[in-house]
């Protein structure tokens, strides 16, 4: 928390998707200072994460793009205004004064804003979890590997079948004592060069159509000691462990927002026609925003985050007009 | 719009989509997979990931004589009543913490063994 930083705008866009992006432009356009979080590592949210290579066909004056060109220009865009971007951290609490919404960060980071918009899609990937061992969390299991050191000398269970089980099958194969990768299908979807080093590697032992149904040992003081690895033909064996590591993929949820007491729908957050949500200064817009006839698509986020934006300037100058003039004016 | 599972799953259940579903939207029965409309949010990701490409979208299922049946039976899936149950699925909102359904739709139900 030493670099916790406390920061004021005029807008705090939340999600860097092509709807945040957007918007950032709109709040320069209307003279409004932004900042724009995003928990991912770089903008662009879906486009960037799921098809930068893929060609969009459905925006206007655009016949035919790259995902990750349309990205760039959406960018340069917004840039022209100079917004701020804070990228690899998630908004986490409200609260409201008297003239601004106060929003907290995970990395301790606190920002007033005179509004929120919330672009965020589908919402904050998070691992999926490994249902046996769940009151394991952060003792015997963990999602991730920060430092391979701490596995050093342990016997380890990975359990997944994509690129991040056999990287860091792979990675701890020369530190800990034994490593076991647990994989449902008989088939895995990583690298098979990866898949290759790790099956020849004398301390690792593949178990492939099993899953990890049971975890044993001494859960008041964190002492993992074995794991039931259960095969599809019911067969069961015990496999000794330090520590299990789950790499099922990410499920994407709104997570924090959900106690913002925002009024949901699902995973999705209900506005006005002024893009307003049910919570003071807080608006939404994109695929996250919900309302009678929506339909999900980036050119109609595109007006959605316009039409917030607008009602941001004359919510926080009522001598504004809602109509910012033409683009064409300026130059 | 979504993604739909043709008759192939059945049998197969591999559930290399529910890896890679960023939404977690696609639901077990018994013998085969189901994905809730609308929860899918259009993705994609589960199309490739597929070891027997029995996923395709909506608009090319509508077209194709061997998928079309699955899309009003993958929506049956979760709006009727499933054998043994009481009330519709709706919309659980994640897969993962439903756990598998155990019963199919009765045109899945039916299909020869495909093992």
């Amino acid at each position: 928390m030493s670099k916790a930083q406390k920061l004021a705008t005029d807008v705090l866009i939340l999600g860097a998707g092509p709807t945040g992006l957007y918007g950032a432009y709109y709040a320069g356009f209307r003279g409004l200072s932004t900042i724009v979080v995003d928990v991912l590592p770089q903008v662009g949210g879906q486009v960037m994460a799921l098809y930068p290579e893929k060609q969009i066909r459905d925006v206007a004056g655009l016949p035919s793009i790259r995902g990750r060109d349309f990205i760039a220009a959406l960018k340069e865009q917004a840039d022209a205004f100079s917004p701020t971007y804070l990228l690899g951290r998630q908004a986490v609490t409200v609260e409201h004064s008297s003239d601004a919404a106060v929003v907290t960060l995970d990395d301790g980071t606190r920002i007033e804003a005179g509004a929120v918009v919330i672009t965020a899609g589908i919402g904050t990937p998070k691992p999926r979890p490994l249902q046996a061992g769940s009151q394991w969390l952060d003792r015997g299991l963990s999602y991730f590997v920060v430092d391979p050191e701490v596995h050093r000398d342990q016997d380890v269970v990975i359990v997944g079948g994509g690129d991040s089980a056999l990287d860091w099958a792979d990675a701890l194969s020369t530190l800990a004592t034994s490593v076991t990768l647990v994989h449902r299908r008989s088939g895995f979807r990583g690298h098979a060069a990866t898949l290759a080093r790790v099956e020849s590697s004398p301390n690792t032992t593949v178990l492939t159509e099993c899953e990890v149904t049971a975890f044993d040992g001494d859960l008041a003081n964190g002492q993992l000691q074995k794991v039931t690895v259960t095969h599809t033909s019911g067969e069961e064996r015990l496999v000794a462990a330090d520590h299990v590591i789950a790499a099922l993929g990410f499920i994407s949820d709104i997570g924090p927002l959900r106690t913002w007491g925002l009024q949901l729908a699902g995973r999705s957050i209900q506005v006005d026609r002024s893009m307003r949500t049910n919570v003071p200064r807080v608006y939404a817009a994109g695929d996250v925003a919900d309302f009678d006839g929506k339909v999900r698509l980036m050119s109609v986020g595109f007006g959605e985050v316009a039409t917030a934006v607008n009602h941001v300037a004359v919510e926080l100058d009522p001598d504004l007009n809602l109509f910012p003039g033409h683009s064409t004016d300026e130059s | 719009m979504a993604y739909v599972i043709g008759p192939d799953c059945t049998d197969i259940l591999d559930r290399s989509c529910i890896d890679v579903c960023p939404v977690d939207c696609i639901y077990v029965g018994e013998r085969k997979s189901y994905i809730n409309g609308n929860e899918c949010i259009d993705c994609g990701a589960c199309e490739v990931e597929c070891p027997v490409e029995a996923i395709v979208v909506d608009r090319v299922a509508k077209k194709n004589p061997k998928f079309s049946p699955y899309l009003t039976d993958q929506e049956s899936f979760f709006h009727d009543i499933l054998p043994g149950r009481d009330a519709p699925l709706g919309d659980p909102n994640g897969a993962t913490a439903l756990g598998p359904v155990g019963v199919d739709t009765p045109l899945v139900a039916a299909l020869p063994s495909n093992q």
